[in-house]
């Protein structure tokens, strides 16, 4: 009987259909488990490096895209938005804080796959303290007009941290802009 | 139109499949000892290429992504392309024989080659549209095959030189890499 | 799919050939359970004897911790799909034989990769696109199909954990010397084992950079060549 099936002509696009059937249900399994580790991970990073760049943070607010911070006493005290360029070794996220006049506060790179020693040292407070205090017409390398210093030897991922948080930023205060 | 212009380049020179981010690599040092076969491997990769991702980034953009089933895009690309390459093979077969012979046995090879999978899930991590998806797999094609007549015209004349026993065969084949992927390093940050 | 049922027409099969022939010629000796643990990790290592899985060796050994994270994956994935084909080759009818084979790889890479990004997100972020494509790994379906597919489960995960093995020791050694070479600094999951003076100041960027992947794996080829333990052409 179970041989006789085994020989019948639909059975492997039968079989084929179980195994498809079988993966399906776990990888939903799999990732109902995994996603919500990943959502709140996520939450976590943003929380931190908030808190890295403004330490009177007392709660956020996330609105098309962007966070507004208030202080303790619940007045505002700036804007914050991510911005992701394609470094050297992939992907840069990047957190920039905003102040009320719409001048850097500090920057905060919350992930990055650059080669180590090299372009993973945009992650240091040498390159990300450069930011604090600038509009962003000076937001650009030096070699570019600006007043940011690339790293030596590691232009590419300098440049990409720099124009990804111009580009980014001038999307953020148009949006600023028209709420008024 | 700039921002496809910037993929294309990209993708060719600067993210070089081979050179850059090392895939496609058995494929690489397996066919280009000849600059025919290299051309015509070449050839079948951007077909390939540029089919499987006309059809994915559909998929992508109109099934997973409504659906928030994005985390299914391995099983569903692996199983795409696989039945894509044997129709190609099929309807190529039946349709002509020169290409098919000239082709032909470049095309299994294809389904393992990790540049189709790779460009495929790249579409959908960066989030490209089809257009962008498939500017994206031409310049992957382009830069496939522009790298490996590079390779097999030097490899040709390297079959003449006298290399040290040791080195003979792949290991210098991988040094000449070293050598071209040093010089594709130049072309960093042009974009 | 159906030109599977003659193996010479199967893409897969035939891209992954060249391992099988090595299967054959292997037959002969003894099929124990260490036999086949130590064929993968010496006689027929994947990476410098058969040429087989290239480019996560040469893309994601610029440091020892993705090697390591890398090798793990690749060992579960191969452990898990040689296990569950091996149990299923009985019922798996040879016509739709390699779809079956992609589908079950495909899932376990899919679960590895989402099980890596909820816990270990930095790996996940460094591994990158070299995760998912573990599944066009050539190693992994060429075991599936020359060996899982043939012979009992237990056999089957020797062979899974000897060929991981053996591919986790290439990863091991091309990634060793980039990183100390490349940064003169010996660091895993982020605790640094050793420095090396004069060269932590002025590393060999070139080492960790792609160019310095390909000399390094075709320098270590014609050592091997020189020492016996791979063959000429």
């Amino acid at each position: 009987m179970f041989k006789k099936f085994l020989s019948n002509k639909a059975y492997p696009i039968i079989f084929l259909t179980i195994i498809v059937a079988i993966s399906v249900i776990l990888l939903v399994v799999v990732n109902n488990i995994t996603s919500p580790v990943v959502e709140a991970r996520r939450m976590e990073e943003i929380t931190g490096n908030l808190e890295k760049i403004f330490p009177d943070i007392d709660k956020y607010e996330l609105k098309d895209e962007i966070y507004f911070v208030y202080g303790k006493d619940g007045e505002k005290i700036g804007y914050a938005f991510t911005a992701s360029g394609s470094g050297y070794g992939g992907v840069i996220d990047i957190l920039v804080g905003l102040n009320s006049n719409f001048e850097i506060e500090g920057v905060s790179i919350i992930s990055q796959t650059e080669t180590p020693g090299v372009g993973a040292r945009i992650t240091e407070s040498s390159f990300t303290d450069q930011f604090k205090g600038l509009t962003i017409n000076d937001i650009a390398l030096k070699s570019g007009g600006g007043k940011i210093d690339a790293i030596t030897g590691a232009t590419i991922s300098s440049n990409a941290v720099v124009s990804a948080i111009r580009d980014r930023m001038s999307e953020v205060l148009d949006t600023l802009e028209s709420s008024k | 139109m700039n921002n496809l212009f910037t993929i294309f380049i990209g993708m060719v020179l600067i993210n070089n499949m081979i050179l850059a981010k090392f895939l496609g690599l058995c494929s690489f040092f397996g066919v280009s000892k000849k600059l025919s076969d290299a051309f015509s491997m070449g050839i079948a990769v951007t077909l390939v290429l540029l089919i499987a991702s006309i059809s994915t980034s559909l998929i992508f953009n109109y099934i997973l992504v409504p659906y928030e089933l994005e985390y299914m895009n391995i099983v569903i690309y692996i199983l795409v392309i696989a039945s894509l390459v044997q129709i190609v093979e099929v309807i190529i077969k039946r349709t002509n024989i020169a290409l098919y012979n000239a082709m032909g046995i470049y095309l299994p090879l294809i389904t393992t080659n990790c540049i189709v999978m790779a460009i495929t899930l790249l579409n959908s991590t960066e989030h490209y549209s089809v257009l962008e998806s498939v500017v994206n797999a031409l310049g992957a094609g382009v830069g496939y095959t522009f790298v490996i007549i590079i390779m097999s015209g030097i490899r040709e004349k390297l079959d003449l030189a006298d290399t040290p026993k040791s080195m003979r065969g792949l290991p210098v084949a991988f040094l000449t890499a070293a050598l071209l992927a040093l010089a594709f390093v130049g072309f960093n940050g042009m974009v | 799919m159906n030109d599977c049922k003659n193996k010479n027409n199967c893409p897969q099969a035939e891209a992954c050939n060249q391992q099988e022939q090595h299967i054959k010629s292997d037959k002969k000796s003894s099929s124990g359970f260490t036999k086949e643990l130590v064929k993968g990790i010496i006689t027929v290592n994947p990476v410098f004897i058969l040429i087989l899985g290239l480019c996560p060796v040469l893309a994601i050994t610029n440091t020892v911790t993705n090697a390591l994270g890398m090798s793990a994956g690749v060992i579960f994935v191969l452990l898990g799909s040689n296990i569950i084909i091996s149990s299923i080759r009985k019922v798996t009818p040879s016509m739709v034989r390699i779809p079956v084979f992609i589908v079950v790889i495909a899932t376990f890479v899919t679960i590895l990769s989402l099980v890596i990004e909820a816990y270990v997100p930095a790996l996940h972020k460094s591994l990158g696109i070299y995760l998912p494509l573990i599944v066009v790994n050539c190693i992994v379906l060429g075991r599936a199909e020359a060996f899982a597919s043939k012979n009992p489960v237990l056999l089957s995960a020797a062979d899974a954990i000897g060929e991981g093995i053996g591919f986790a020791i290439a990863l091991l050694v091309i990634s060793l010397i980039r990183e100390i070479m490349g940064t003169g600094k010996l660091e895993i999951f982020g605790k640094q084992l050793f420095e090396v003076p004069g060269l932590s100041e002025h590393p060999l960027i070139f080492f960790i950079s792609p160019p310095g992947a390909f000399l390094v794996i075709g320098v270590t080829m014609a050592i091997l060549r020189l020492a016996g333990v791979m063959k000429y052409e």
